[in-house]
């Protein structure tokens, strides 16, 4: 192999990152950029000046592209997205009080302290059934047994009313003061502790990832090329879990768009896929899937399904996988246990790697990264620090360093890998098969594994995500440079134009590119009202979770297909081709072109501005009728995906309704929960308690010529509210006046629901033809609702007296349902349904907003037979049915296990997935307004 | 209030270099956390200062740039330039790198003397106190200026020989070179001592120091220049030392030393050949033994794979060795590639492959492969079998030799 004779000058000078004394830090962010686009004088024959070369763009043209920004390749899936947390979620909102200085704090306080209100059943009630031994709350036979038993019926009378909410002048009876002292310090500090420590880590964690979230690390789009020339297949995740692992074959036209073939096999997988990696090496066509805590490696077959070859389980969650590019089968897998194997399914796993440790410096990071090199038995292993050689025949621990986050690539302070891949493969691509990319959140590194620790290229990538994806492709043009894509997790895209002759240093040929993202591509939708707009934005601005650009053989001009994918499982592609430059005589020298890549740097502003003058624009490209129609159809079927559940609903069952039954209700409830969970359906109102016929309360009644308020005070003031009020309820009809009254209240309440679900944009009037059939919001309503209702018929019966003026409070203020809405269709489909948990105080209503992934991941054989029995054609290769044997075997870590026999991967019978919302019938729409 | 908060806040305040010196290792820096953080706290506050409206203006060129719309980019520039004005002392501090930069564009473009001129601009310039880092970046300046001088000198030595001079004229220009000369050592010595990669400097610094006759300077610089640790292991180093050694005509001991500790940096160098010929010429047993260790490892790389004078001179020196009676140096040099290379090397898929292509390469490779594998290799079987099928005549001699001498059936016996 060629090694260039004559490189770059360059220090080096080993240190820690951002070391100020290096002059390559002090040039750093314009040195490489600029300086990696000349050449070194020539030393041989110093007689003849440095020829300055003809640039990229009059050489060989411009990567253009049909659309303005990608376009829809598959309809969306079946599945509702929602962008999950952002941000705006976790920061704190308030004003900020110093402008100048902006801070931006998780609010963990706030947090909580809407938590402890909101769900103070679920903060405290573990808290609560440790001493409730110890607690009286109204059982008379408890307090005479045991003398440890302390009686809070006056105390509970004392709380009765109001609610304190932190009021200092608020009154305090002896008993309540007497017991915030005694059990303030147990009730406050502990849950404050425990749950506040939690909290806080998850909130860490939650934060952490969504600034870096590395499972995506390599992407999870594959394209694997066919046996014809024209084909191939796309390899991508989908469904709300990423558990969905499609095939989907594609055709190829040298002058047309790319076409899907059928609808694409799929395989049901029991962990969500975060990587794919494809490779066809030796007439193999090979794709390796990382997921969690499995690794599988499938062969395709140019007819047939994929076969299976083997499935790795592992104990730590696996970070990294990749395809050799010069043995078929073999694979480098690498765990956040440190550790590094060799993976082949013909001589299984060998361990080559294992330090727990950062290689360079200290750094609590624990993702690492396996790679090939030249040398087939040699891995390159990445942690956050660097990159070191790992030799499979000599296994050990301190191999060489190939890149060192510190001065000698003269890093920045903070500065560390994200990224690190083998760029040679066996493809008669004119590059050395030795050079490595290194990705950091600054900067793109090219290193030579001949000549470690110095990178050969450096240029500062800008992106303001981080670049988890890249690609390589084949030159356009013999001789010309070679694309480089990469990709930023948030949809940033470049392109780089790297010249590598064999015995020359690569550089960068032609100014860097940006490439249009998803959502460069909504001005080719259709306006929608604000709600549709909100759900089209927030899809399209879905993180960047997979690459793949194809060059399609046999085009008049050279063309490259890129497939982008989404996190919500949309697969975009966009068409560039590169154009001969017609401009370049109106352009003026071919110097101007260098000096446009000065432009690239802040600090070259004036020889940037003379050469700008002379540069004809690209010519805008705009949407062509065809190119909206193919947004239309997309979006068209994306409103007709049912809305999501909002992540989380508060519990509308609490133990308080629960233990305030008398016994003989009791034993009827624990029956009706012991029945509900059998059968794996929901708890419902009847199973319960029988529905006492009577009215909702009213609420507050003005002044009127009957002065029932009045009355009802007095009652009170003699502790006879009760009895006045069973006495007006049987003795007197109400008016038709409070009839009328009481039905504007519940419009009122009502639309008041609908405007809070923002998600639901199902409401608003549609641009489309035939409005979606999507739940509206009154389902949720009903929910709610429905168990007011029945703690409405409690309270009356079981609640001791002394709370049912709190109650009643409460539930006048609460919206009441409405009396034809009451019914609860939307539970009919038992199947769909399970409940999560088998404690009788926790079950909530809504158990899960993600039905299918619970079913997936549910240890209930039930829910397995639950959710396949809607969905019979496709049946999991996991399923725990005994004719088709588990893939993913269950034995101790980081074993591997041959394949099933019975794999069983079919087409997908429709695009249409059961869900809850989806199999509820078409509700009135909702009333909007007043 | 809370850890990482705390390091969020430190993130936000960019600039704040100093008091992050502290501790020695910082915590990731993410630039996109900023971005988080303005999604955020923009709803308070609606007006932003001017440094933030610059740093706005200086994102939109650069995304105008990459997406190479000029027009528009020149627009936000003019904005841009009122920023210059408010330019800070570190930035003008920068200078220098600027003025390099401009000279290596120069330079590119053929204007060496513009550049010269500019080099030597740079080489002046003061601002403040000067940092060691700008020490540094002076002493490169510096190079440069050296590799310009080297470039007259070069250019007058080729006047002077090719010019039938009188006396007189003749020894102005050599002073005139040798001046150069001077200059241009000066500066070259200075930065070939700093640790880096010096390639262009240390060839015109030795190509000077030969022409001058100081063959042991120059011997000395590309010593160290290819044996000092504080240097990068740069394969160049080793090459040139090689080739200044062959030029001298230095022993073959000498020249095997050099190139033996090249292979083991770079085993798929392709100078490594050269190597393999020089240790077959040698008379010592063990740089026999390892002329079939460096052959084997030039094809254990990717890049070499179809190297066509590996596979022959493989073939060859197998050949060699086998009729040597030194089978066990195969079966040595065998015993750590046998899990691999059959898939590497002789599967089914190249042998149709490389038949297709290149059929003296498969024709090395099939008697190689039959010589480590037996006869029974899929590779050997099927290009003998093809062989046979066109009548190629070294077909039957090399059935033959790798029935005799295979070193698995020698295994056997």
């Amino acid at each position: 192999m060629d090694f260039p004779d004559n490189l770059f000058p360059t220090f080096f000078l080993p240190g820690p990152p951002g070391l100020s004394d290096s002059p390559a830090s002090y040039l750093a962010p314009a040195w490489s950029d600029y300086m990696q686009l000349l050449k070194p004088p020539q030393t041989q024959d110093p007689s003849i000046n440095p020829q300055h070369e003809a640039s990229y763009v009059t050489k060989w043209g411009r990567w253009k592209s049909d659309t303005p920004g990608p376009l829809p390749f598959l309809l969306p899936g079946a599945d509702p997205w929602d962008p999950e947390l952002m941000s705006q979620d976790l920061l704190f909102r308030g004003r900020v009080k110093q402008p100048a200085r902006a801070k931006a704090t998780i609010d963990v306080i706030e947090q909580l302290n809407h938590f402890l209100w909101d769900h103070g059943d679920i903060a405290f009630g573990p808290l609560g059934m440790l001493l409730q031994e110890n607690f009286n709350l109204g059982e008379k036979k408890k307090s005479r047994k045991n003398k440890m038993v302390m009686n809070t019926e006056w105390l509970l009378r004392d709380l009765n009313g109001y609610q304190p909410k932190g009021c200092p002048w608020a009154h305090l009876s002896t008993r309540q003061r007497r017991f915030s002292l005694l059990g303030g310090t147990v009730l406050g500090e502990e849950v404050e502790n425990l749950l506040g420590g939690l909290l806080h880590e998850e909130l860490e964690t939650r934060w952490k990832r969504l600034l870096l979230d590395e499972a995506s690390t390599g992407g999870a789009l594959g394209w694997v090329p066919g046996a014809k020339p024209h084909h191939g297949q796309l390899v991508y995740p989908t469904g709300r879990a990423h558990d969905q692992l499609n095939f989907q074959k594609v055709k190829l036209s040298p002058t047309n768009e790319p076409q899907a073939l059928g609808d694409p096999s799929h395989i049901l997988l029991r962990g969500p896929v975060r990587q794919v990696v494809t490779r066809t090496i030796q007439g193999e066509a090979l794709v390796a899937v990382r997921s969690d805590h499995h690794c599988a490696l499938w062969k395709l077959e140019h007819r047939g399904p994929p076969e299976p070859l083997q499935v790795l389980e592992m104990e730590k969650e696996a970070t990294g996988i990749s395809l050799s590019p010069h043995l078929p089968g073999e694979l480098a897998v690498c765990t956040r246990s440190g550790a590094v194997c060799l993976w082949s399914p013909q001589h299984g796993l060998q361990q080559i790697h294992k330090d727990p440790e950062t290689f360079v410096f200290k750094d609590p990071s624990s993702w690492r990264w396996a790679d090939f090199t030249a040398h087939p038995r040699v891995l390159t292993v990445a942690d956050r620090t660097g990159l070191r050689f790992a030799d499979a025949r000599a296994p050990s621990d301190c191999g060489e360093l190939l890149f060192r986050v510190g001065a000698e690539a003269s890093c920045q302070r903070g500065e560390r890998v994200l990224l690190a891949q083998y760029l040679g493969t066996p493809d008669p691509l004119p590059l050395s098969p030795t050079l490595h990319l290194v990705c950091t959140q600054f900067s793109l590194y090219l290193l030579d594994e001949r000549l470690p620790l110095v990178p050969l290229l450096k240029w500062n990538h800008g992106l303001l995500s981080p670049p988890l994806l890249a690609q390589l492709l084949p030159p356009p043009y013999p001789e010309a440079p070679l694309p480089l894509l990469l990709g930023g997790l948030g949809g940033h895209l470049r392109m780089l134009h790297l010249s590598v002759g064999s015995g020359r240093t690569p550089q960068l040929a032609a100014p860097p590119q940006s490439l249009p993202s998803l959502i460069d591509s909504l001005p080719g939708f259709p306006v929608l009202e604000p709600h549709g707009q909100q759900l089209l934005q927030e899809r399209l601005r879905a993180p960047l979770t997979g690459l793949a650009a194809v060059v399609p053989p046999g085009c008049p001009s050279p063309t490259m297909l890129l497939f982008q994918l989404s996190a919500a499982g949309d697969v975009f592609y966009q068409r560039l081709w590169l154009q001969p430059d017609t401009s370049s005589e109106s352009a003026g020298s071919p110097s101007t072109d260098h000096a446009e890549d000065l432009g690239l740097n802040s600090h070259s502003q004036t020889s940037a501005t003379s050469s700008l003058g002379t540069v004809s624009e690209p010519s805008a490209v705009s949407w062509k009728p065809r190119a909206v129609a193919c947004c239309r159809r997309w979006l068209k079927t994306l409103l007709q995906v049912p809305p999501t559940l909002p992540s989380w609903t508060p519990p509308t069952f609490s133990q308080h309704h629960l233990r305030w039954l008398k016994e003989e209700n009791k034993g009827k409830v624990q029956e009706g929960l012991r029945a509900a969970m059998a059968e794996g359906r929901l708890l419902l109102q009847g199973d319960l308690a029988p529905l006492p016929p009577s009215d909702p309360p009213p609420a507050h009644e003005p002044f009127g010529t009957e002065d029932k308020l009045s009355e009802r005070l007095e009652a009170s003031w003699e502790r006879k509210g009760a009895i006045w009020w069973d006495g007006q309820r049987d003795g007197s009809r109400l008016p038709r006046k409070r009839q009328s009254r009481e039905k504007r209240r519940t419009q009122l309440s009502s639309s008041f629901s609908s405007v809070r679900s923002t998600s639901d944009f199902s409401d608003v009037n549609s641009p489309l033809p035939h409005p979606p059939k999507t739940p509206s919001p009154l389902h949720r309503m009903s929910e709610t609702s429905q168990s007011l209702e029945l703690s409405q018929e409690l309270w009356v019966k079981n609640i001791p007296r002394e709370r049912r003026q709190t109650l009643r409070d409460y539930l006048a203020v609460l919206p009441s349902p409405d009396s034809g809405n009451c019914s609860i269709p939307q539970f009919q489909n038992p199947s769909s349904q399970s409940l999560s948990t088998s404690e009788p105080g926790k079950c909530s209503v809504p158990c899960s907003q993600n039905p299918r992934t619970q079913t997936l991941f549910s240890p209930l054989p039930e829910s397995y037979s639950a959710f396949y029995s809607q969905n019979p054609n496709s049946q999991s290769l996991y399923s725990q049915n005994p004719n088709s044997q588990s893939l993913y075997s269950p034995e101790p870590a980081f074993n591997s296990v041959f394949h099933s026999q019975n794999s069983s991967i079919q087409k997908l019978p429709s695009r249409h997935t059961p869900s809850l919302a989806g199999s509820q019938p078409l509700r009135k729409k909702p009333r909007m307004g007043f | 209030m809370d850890a990482f908060s705390e390091e969020l806040m430190g993130f936000v305040q960019k600039d704040n270099q100093v008091e992050a010196s502290k501790d020695p290792v910082p915590e990731i820096h993410l630039p996109w956390l900023s971005q988080h953080i303005q999604s955020t706290g923009s709803h308070g506050q609606k007006g932003t200062n001017f440094a933030q409206t610059t740093s706005i203006c200086l994102n939109f060129i650069q995304e105008a740039l990459l997406k190479h719309q000029w027009q528009r980019a020149s627009e936000f520039l003019q904005c841009y330039l009122q920023t210059l004005e408010d330019i800070n002392s570190q930035k003008r501090q920068m200078a220098p790198e600027i003025s390099l930069q401009h000279a290596l564009y120069l330079l590119h473009n053929g204007m060496v003397e513009d550049a010269y001129r500019n080099l030597n601009q740079a080489e002046s310039w003061r601002y403040g106190e000067m940092s060691a880092s700008q020490e540094k970046l002076i002493k490169l300046i510096q190079a440069y200026r050296g590799l310009l001088d080297y470039y007259t000198w070069s250019k007058k030595r080729t006047e002077v020989s090719s010019f039938d001079m009188d006396g007189f004229a003749t020894n102005a220009a050599t002073q005139d070179m040798h001046s150069y000369f001077r200059q241009a050592s000066v500066n070259l010595h200075e930065i070939i001592k700093i640790p880096g990669v010096w390639d262009t400097f240390v060839k015109s610094y030795v190509e000077m120091l030969e022409f001058y006759g100081d063959q042991d300077g120059a011997r000395q610089v590309l010593t160290d220049y290819a044996y000092d640790n504080n240097f990068p292991s740069n394969p160049n180093a080793h090459i040139y030392l090689y080739k200044f050694l062959k030029k001298e005509k230095a022993p073959e001991d000498k020249l095997i030393s050099v190139l033996k500790i090249l292979h083991q940096i770079v085993p798929s160098h392709k100078i490594m050949l050269e190597f393999h010929m020089l240790l077959k010429k040698s008379n010592k047993e063990e740089h026999h033994k390892l002329g079939l260790e460096v052959l084997l490892a030039i094809l254990d790389f990717s890049g070499c794979t179809e190297n066509i004078t590996a596979w022959s001179y493989l073939a060859k020196y197998l050949k060699q060795i086998i009729k040597g009676k030194h089978r066990e140096w195969v079966q040595e040099g065998w015993s750590s590639r046998k899990d691999w290379w059959p898939t590497f090397h002789f599967s089914y898929y190249l042998a149709k492959k490389n038949w297709k292509e290149n059929r003296i390469l498969a024709l090395k490779k099939a008697f190689t492969s039959g010589i480590l594998l037996g006869k029974g290799c899929k590779y050997f079987m099927y290009v003998s079998k093809q062989g046979h099928k066109i009548r190629e005549k070294s077909i039957k001699t090399m059935k033959k030799f790798v029935m005799k001498h295979n070193i698995l059936d020698s295994e056997e016996h």
